[in-house]
């Protein structure tokens, strides 16, 4: 009777044991299956969200902030931005062209950068990838679909003039892996050719989808920001028919900055300005800290340019800019004595409020495709054209500006300096100075480059000089099958 | 021993006298060492009367009047007969039988076993050992006691653990730490919280035979931590209280003071104007011009002007030139630090029931101020034999610890080891004016230095920071909740049935606050911010155990059969916010402003197992084990989630030969083999067979980065054992020797993607890779008289891992991973860097080497020279960093009522690369300091010499990571010398106490290295980082029994 107890307690305790069916079944509880993503196009909104996301979003290091972190140091390795002291040290390498050749560290920028622009690729492909299938109108799928290749040929476009020389003459040096779908296995590098190919076809796929898609957001690849990439190619590639035609489409619905607006502390920081084609929003609680653009570049935050890297105008090109330049008024000024707001310090772009770190990115603005368009005018021997689109761009900085007496090599050279003189700080020096082909000629002397300011080691450097281009990362040429040693860069 | 035996003997024969009805007997039991022992069990030879000693081993016994002998015995103890006719007291001695394997009982998955049935390879460090050792945490205990096992130091940071390896490396990308078990139950909580007080026993599995049974997760072997209980004896109180005082256990490098920092920086900048193209002269001006300008070194510390500082032409200080201050950022920022433990605890039980009771007390400061770890706990252990047939108990422990702790590891200049190595030796932690004079602030204090325009200048290390200030303003403290409760209820049935089933729980709960201060420093500008996080961990296990157990003749059989549910969850919450009105609140509430949103997660994680075990024995001479278990884990897809793991275990008890009767001086012999498959599934992240897209805390979701793989499943550990245990010349020596040889094999490889489609990386189980190599034990009682023991300890092991798969595509080119390169025939941790060629002596410049390459730009062989660092190849210099051989030595001694005992642990080969060294090695990093070794640098053509010339402009080119800064690794650490004295019984009754022991001990007393300042037990794979030193600890303490 006793063992009946002692096995019936047994068996009854053994019965607990069994488990349900789906025990082992466990997911996460922040993760979304990719079947569910893919969908409704309403999810893989959502998914396109997080890309835009990544163009500004912070990974590992204080200099990984996404394309503002490329946009700085590639104006750092030109020869209008002077580096006020060493401070934390963070980009001086770019300034400095010790970067460019580090191709082992999977924190050093080619790696960096390679990777940024491949992430946005892949992201790119797998929405594409998942529309087919995906339920929802035709109207978001094309919608969706066009701003997927546009942030594709814009990753292309960066990636082709970091990790290459400029097009022409070079359009059959190696080019970078092309890839349209997500996949594990690598792609050969083929030809610049190809890449700017691939370019031009996802830019006018984007231009037929995005066609009649309106966004609320300035934070959107919408038609005028394809246009705008458009314009940008054609000029790299001296297509100047086609960089005059886009970039007149892509300034459509935008406006020039009053004086006013221009100077205020938001001018560059807030994408809700009347210039600002495309941007990335940055409320506080999404904001990056010491990791973010604004960290670096301007020293009301109190960020690493506060702590010594202010990033200064040369000299020479500050004295460029007449007294009635609104302008001029982007930089401290000579005379300043502060050691936290040095002379020729940048105040052009700010945080709108000094104590919060609320601060967007903006990485396309209207006066840029005026400059393009006055540029490539010229260049067509139409001067008339290119004065107008240059007159138009630089009296709203400068009430008392004229353009009128200049024409042929004088206008060209005219629109080159203007372009340095607006753009200056927003990324355009590298791939400019890659283009027209000028080398490096970093001018010295009092309120330019080199001492007391942190000596930039390179002061010029010739042309085509391997220096100006990435090499390869490691990672890739190591679990590339398709690649060899002989793929990396001189 | 023989002769104390004889002698007690006739004693009691001397005076034996008979006696008519029930008497009392009373006695102590006493160890060699003339401690007393507790839980020994008396009883009435041929009857069941008994009883058992209490904690100070005495026991009071009725026994009818017809006995004669009692018989005195205990796990560990040869069992003794004592005649007691005509004697109301007694004193028994028993001899331990470490040395004889006899009776020794070794924790094993799902239970106990006999030592000298037992076919695994194992390794038992009891309470007595543990307690010479101050440690907070257990793991911090166990290097140089184990052969085969591999510790680091663990770091010094207050309530800091070590890491552990058994074997060798078990896996690259998995984990290769080993499965800890606290009470039977897989232990997730943490280890910090179990208080080393209440460890009875830390048992190490390392073969296939002893882990096996935990299946899926033994591969890295097995940590089983059992807890003490009460003894069925007389209940006891035991109360311990140590103090002790901590200082730096590796000492900081040397750097060089002002005087010398300002004339190298002068020289570095010189020759920097002298690569510029400037003459000697011109370059010297400039320099002695721009030493301390805003561009440079930007403070000057002394009394004369920075300009004429420096001499243009000799380069050498202003005699003129006096010190305005001397500040020492360490002497401000570390200390002297306490370390208080306190334990009481109260056992006991009848013959039915016993308990363990008790509280301990532990305030460990660190050596570096605001830094401190607190710990409460307390645990209650019962079992009760409820019936005759049921056995239940309940095992309760719960600990509240507090850890303040400050920034280390990393270069962060928030980590105040980091921090106060690397400021130049020019840069004070007070403001002081052109004369030397200080400020004082607004509470009368002197102000600090932020290295801010407004004071000094920026700093350029570290500008807008003062570690003294922001560190004493800053809150950065975890407060932890670790709780386990165990229950179990044991049937017994048919007589040789058992079924238990078994119940444990694990709750950590970690509440932190990670609070910059809003008045200086990085946070100022936002004026404070804060961060408040939550992470608490469930896990729970449930198991069922039938056991069977029958002897047929000299025929002995056991077998067990199991299931097991195990299930693990954790919660994150976290949530940041700025904008604090007044200085030291750090409650959310206060804030005005959300930095970041908020997130939280929940994690999961569920096994469920079958597994049987089979022992059989022919008359204790040949032993037979097998062990199997299924199973099936959360982590790997439905169609790859179960899996069978296995293993067979063969010993030879040579000794029970009739043919080795006469061999008189082997007292024990047994050889022992095994063979078994293990498996690792612990690659740390979850889902890795579902593609999952994640939310970025702002409602939108990103793609993965890492592709699924729907095949995964665990890392298969074929492990093969050979044994041999000894005990020879009349127990003197006792000796143990393995060979082990342990393949990793469908390694959970973290496979590396071409970047460009940005997936790094994917999970696949591919490569393989393989740890073997010897172990040795030895136990020699060089001495055992009366008054005076001396026993020595020695362990070591010797290994060598080779990886001996890559996934396909890696095969060739092999995996760089930080300083090491993964390469078939290599080693996990061989180091692959660029090799330095020395100094160029006309020109002083670092030289590299460099391969030629020919088409296709592969290497020619050939090599040439290059002093641009970022042109030098790669290769494979200096070897591993793993150890050719380590272990450790234990002396023992005991003279009258003193004992003794040090430890000294050791290793002797591998390599270590010193990054702390290289920081401030530099060719002139404005504001770094230096290590002593730059005076050596090269100065002048024709220098020889292997510190390279100092030139700021050329840091970039010339300074990196190179074999220049690859050490020798060996050590000699004498971790722990013990002295202790006890009252002798007599003395302590005297005090109406039955113990009193005094103690003082020193940890980490000395180490010794190839260069001082370096840590090689830092890390495994041999890389240092700004982490917590170690401390060297000297206490005293006081144990006090009733």
């Amino acid at each position: 009777m006793k063992n009946f107890l002692k096995i019936g307690i047994v068996v009854f305790a053994i019965s607990f044991a069994s488990c349900k069916k789906d025990y082992l079944d466990t997911k996460p509880s922040n993760g979304i299956i990719e079947t569910t993503i893919y969908s409704t196009t309403a999810s893989l909104s959502s998914v396109l969200n997080g890309t835009y996301k990544s163009l500004f979003a912070f990974v590992s290091r204080h200099d990984r902030f996404g394309q503002k972190s490329v946009d700085l140091a590639c104006d750092l390795a030109g020869a209008d931005m002077v580096v006020h002291t060493a401070g934390y040290g963070w980009f001086n390498s770019n300034y400095q062209y010790t970067n460019w050749i580090n191709s082992d560290a999977t924190t050093a920028q080619p790696d960096q950068f390679w990777y940024y622009y491949y992430d946005i690729i892949k992201q790119a492909n797998q929405i594409i990838a998942g529309l087919d299938n995906a339920t929802g109108t035709i109207f978001e799928k094309e919608s969706i679909k066009g701003q997927c290749l546009g942030l594709r040929a814009y990753a292309y476009y960066h990636l082709i003039n970091l990790f290459q020389q400029t097009y022409k003459g070079n359009e059959n040096k190696p080019g970078v892996p092309i890839y349209l779908t997500a996949q594990i296995t690598g792609n050969p590098r083929g030809t610049v050719q190809n890449v700017y190919d691939r370019i031009i076809a996802d830019l006018t796929a984007a231009e037929t989808l995005l066609t009649g898609k309106t966004f609320t957001s300035k934070v959107a690849m919408s038609l005028q920001v394809v246009q705008g990439y458009r314009a940008r190619v054609a000029l790299v590639m001296e297509d100047w028919t086609n960089a005059a035609t886009y970039a007149a489409k892509a300034r459509i619905g935008s406006t020039l900055m009053t004086t006013t607006q221009y100077t205020a502390t938001s001018a560059f920081s807030s994408i809700a300005g009347p210039e600002c084609m495309w941007g990335s929003l940055i409320p506080a609680s999404e904001a990056t800290i010491y990791a973010s653009f604004y960290s670096h570049v301007d020293v009301s935050t109190g960020g690493y340019a506060a702590l010594g890297t202010q990033k200064k105008i040369t000299k020479a090109l500050y004295d460029l800019m007449p007294a009635t330049d609104i302008r001029k008024s982007c930089f401290t000024l000579p005379t300043s004595t502060s050691t936290s707001n040095p002379a020729y310090n940048q105040i052009k772009m700010r945080v709108p409020t000094a104590g919060s770190w609320a601060a967007d990115y903006t990485y396309m603005r209207a006066s840029e495709m005026y400059l393009i368009e006055a540029e490539a005018l010229s260049r067509k021997a139409d001067d008339a054209g290119a004065r107008t689109a240059l007159q138009t761009l630089v009296v709203a900085r400068n009430a008392s500006y004229s353009a009128a007496s200049l024409s042929g090599a004088a206008l060209l050279s005219e629109i080159l300096l203007q372009r340095r003189i607006e753009l200056w700080g927003e990324g355009f020096s590298m791939i400019d100075i890659k283009r027209l082909k000028t080398g490096l000629n970093r001018l010295t002397g009092a309120g330019n480059h080199g001492s007391p300011s942190l000596d930039p080691i390179v002061y010029t450097m010739a042309d085509a000089d391997p220096r100006f281009i990435l090499r390869l990362p490691k990672r890739e040429l190591d679990n590339n099958t398709s690649m060899t040693p002989a793929d990396q860069n001189p | 021993m023989r002769k104390i035996m004889m002698l007690s003997l006739c004693f009691l024969l001397t005076i034996s006298q008979l006696w008519a009805q029930n008497r009392t007997i009373k006695g102590k039991v006493l160890n060699e060492k003339g401690e007393a022992l507790a839980g020994v069990t008396v009883t009435v030879k041929g009857s069941t009367t008994g009883t058992a000693t209490g904690t100070d081993g005495t026991f009071t016994l009725s026994v009818p009047p017809t006995a004669k002998t009692l018989v005195v015995s205990s796990l560990n103890y040869v069992a003794q007969d004592v005649n007691v006719v005509g004697k109301t007291s007694i004193s028994v001695l028993l001899v331990s039988t470490a040395s004889e394997l006899e009776g020794v009982v070794v924790q094993v998955p799902y239970g106990t076993v006999k030592k000298k049935a037992f076919t695994g390879a194992e390794n038992t460090i009891g309470a007595a050992t543990l307690s010479r050792q101050q440690v907070t945490n257990v793991t911090k205990a166990i290097d140089g006691l184990i052969p085969g096992v591999q510790v680091t130091n663990g770091g010094g940071a207050p309530g800091s653990g070590a890491d552990i390896r058994i074997r060798g490396i078990g896996s690259i990308n998995a984990s290769s730490s080993p499965l800890y078990v606290l009470n039977g139950f897989p232990y997730d909580g943490s280890i910090s919280s179990i208080s080393p007080d209440d460890i009875e026993s830390l048992t190490v599995l390392k073969d296939a035979a002893a882990s096996a049974l935990y299946g899926s997760r033994a591969a890295n072997g097995v940590i089983m931590i059992t807890t003490k209980k009460g003894a069925r004896g007389r209940s006891t109180v035991s109360a311990t209280i140590n103090q002790g005082y901590e200082t730096r256990g590796i000492p900081e490098y040397d750097r060089v003071g002002p005087q010398a920092y300002y004339e190298l920086f002068w020289e570095g900048i010189r020759n920097g104007f002298l690569t510029g193209g400037d003459s000697y002269a011109s370059a010297g001006t400039k320099a002695s011009a721009q030493l301390t300008d805003a561009s440079h070194l930007v403070y000057n510390a002394y009394n004369v002007p920075g300009t004429s500082l420096v001499d243009a032409t000799t380069g050498k200080l202003n005699p003129n030139a006096s010190l305005l201050w001397t500040d020492n950022w360490a002497d401000a920022l570390f200390q002297v630090a306490q370390r208080t433990n306190a334990n009481i605890n109260f056992a006991g039980g009848s013959d039915k029931s016993d308990y363990f009771l008790s509280v301990g007390y532990l305030n460990e400061q660190g050596t570096a101020k605001y830094s401190y770890y607190k710990r409460y706990n307390f645990r209650l252990n019962v079992n009760a034999a409820a019936t005759s047939w049921l056995n239940t108990g309940l095992n309760i422990d719960g600990a509240m610890s507090r850890n303040q702790n400050v920034p280390n590891g990393g270069t962060a200049t928030t980590n105040p080891f980091y921090y106060s190595r690397q400021m130049g030796p020019i840069y004070p932690v007070y403001q002081y004016g052109p004369t030397g004079n200080t400020f004082i602030d607004s509470v009368g204090d002197k102000k600090l230095d932020w290295g801010v325009p407004s004071q000094m200048g920026t700093r350029p290390y570290a500008g807008n920071s003062n570690l003294v200030g922001s560190l004493a303003l800053d809150d950065r403290h975890s407060d932890i909740i670790n709780a386990n409760a165990n229950t179990f209820a044991e049937v017994k049935f048919l007589n040789d049935f058992s079924f238990k089933t078994s119940f444990g729980i694990n709750i950590w709960d970690n509440n932190s606050t990670t609070y910059q201060n809003n008045q200086f420093a990085d946070a100022q500008s936002v004026r404070g911010r804060s961060t408040k996080s939550n992470g608490r961990q469930i896990s729970l296990t449930l198991n069922e155990v039938l056991s069977w157990k029958r002897n047929f003749g000299k025929h002995g059989l056991a077998a067990l059969a199991g299931h097991e549910n195990y299930k693990y969850k954790y919660n994150s919450l976290s949530l940041t916010r700025t904008g604090f009105q007044y200085p030291g609140q750090t409650e959310l509430d206060n804030a005005t402003l959300t930095e970041s949103t908020g997130g939280s997660y929940e994690d999961n994680q569920t096994l469920e197992s079958y597994f049987s075990n089979v022992n059989y024995n022919f008359d204790q001479k040949y032993l037979v084990s097998g062990s199997v278990r299924t199973d099936g884990s959360s982590r790997f897809s439905p169609g790859a989630r179960w899996g069978t793991f296995y293993s067979v275990g063969l010993g030879y008890r040579v000794s029970q030969e009739k043919f080795m009767k006469n061999v008189k001086w082997v007292n024990d012999l047994k050889l022992r083999a095994s063979y078994g498959e293990q498996g690792n599934e612990n690659i740390g992240l979850y889902y890795q067979y579902a593609n999952y897209f994640y939310a970025n805390g702002t409602g939108n979701f990103v793609a993965y980065t890492r592709p699924a793989n729907a095949d995964l499943a665990w890392e298969k550990n074929k492990a093969t054992d050979f044994g041999v245990d000894a005990v020879l010349f009349n127990n003197r020596l006792q000796v143990t020797i393995d060979y082990f040889n342990k393949v990793s094999d469908n390694l959970l490889f973290d496979v590396p993607l071409a970047l460009s489609t940005a997936f790094p990386t994917a999970y696949q189980n591919v490569g393989s890779m393989r740890n073997y190599g010897w172990e040795f034990a030895f136990g020699y009682n060089a001495v055992r008289k009366k008054d005076f023991d001396w026993r020595v300890d020695l362990n070591f092991s010797t290994y060598k891992n080779e990886i001996t798969k890559l996934p396909p595509a890696q095969q060739k080119t092999g995996i760089i991973s930080g300083t090491k390169k993964l390469m078939e025939g290599k080693s996990i941790y061989d180091f692959w860097l660029r090799e330095f060629a020395g100094v160029d002596a006309a020109t002083g410049e670092a030289m590299y080497y460099r391969d030629v390459l020919g088409t296709g730009g592969n290497p020619t062989g050939q090599r040439v020279l290059t002093n641009t660092i970022a042109n030098a190849s790669y290769y494979y210099v200096g070897g591993s960093a793993l150890p050719k051989i380590s272990g450790g030595i234990t002396n023992s001694f005991r003279y009258r009522n003193f004992d003794l005992s040090v430890l000294a642990t050791f290793a002797y080969g591998g390599k270590f690369y010193d990054g702390n060294y290289a920081g401030i090695m530099h060719s002139g990093s404005y504001g770094i300091a230096w290590q002593t070794d730059i005076l050596n640098r090269w100065q002048k053509p024709g220098d020889v010499t292997n510190v390279p010339k100092l030139n700021t402009s050329t840091l970039a080119t010339q300074d990196g990571t190179s074999s220049r800064f690859l050490f020798d690794a060996s050590y000699f650490n004498i971790k722990n010398i013990s002295l202790g004295y006890s009252l002798s019984t007599k003395d302590a009754q005297k005090l109406h106490l039955s113990g009193l022991k005094f103690t003082a001990t020193i940890d980490n007393a000395w180490l010794f290295t190839a260069k001082s300042g370096m840590d090689p037990q830092r890390s495994f794979a041999g890389t240092s980082d700004a982490t917590y030193p170690i401390y060297r600890i000297i206490s005293a303490g006081v144990n006090v029994k009733l």
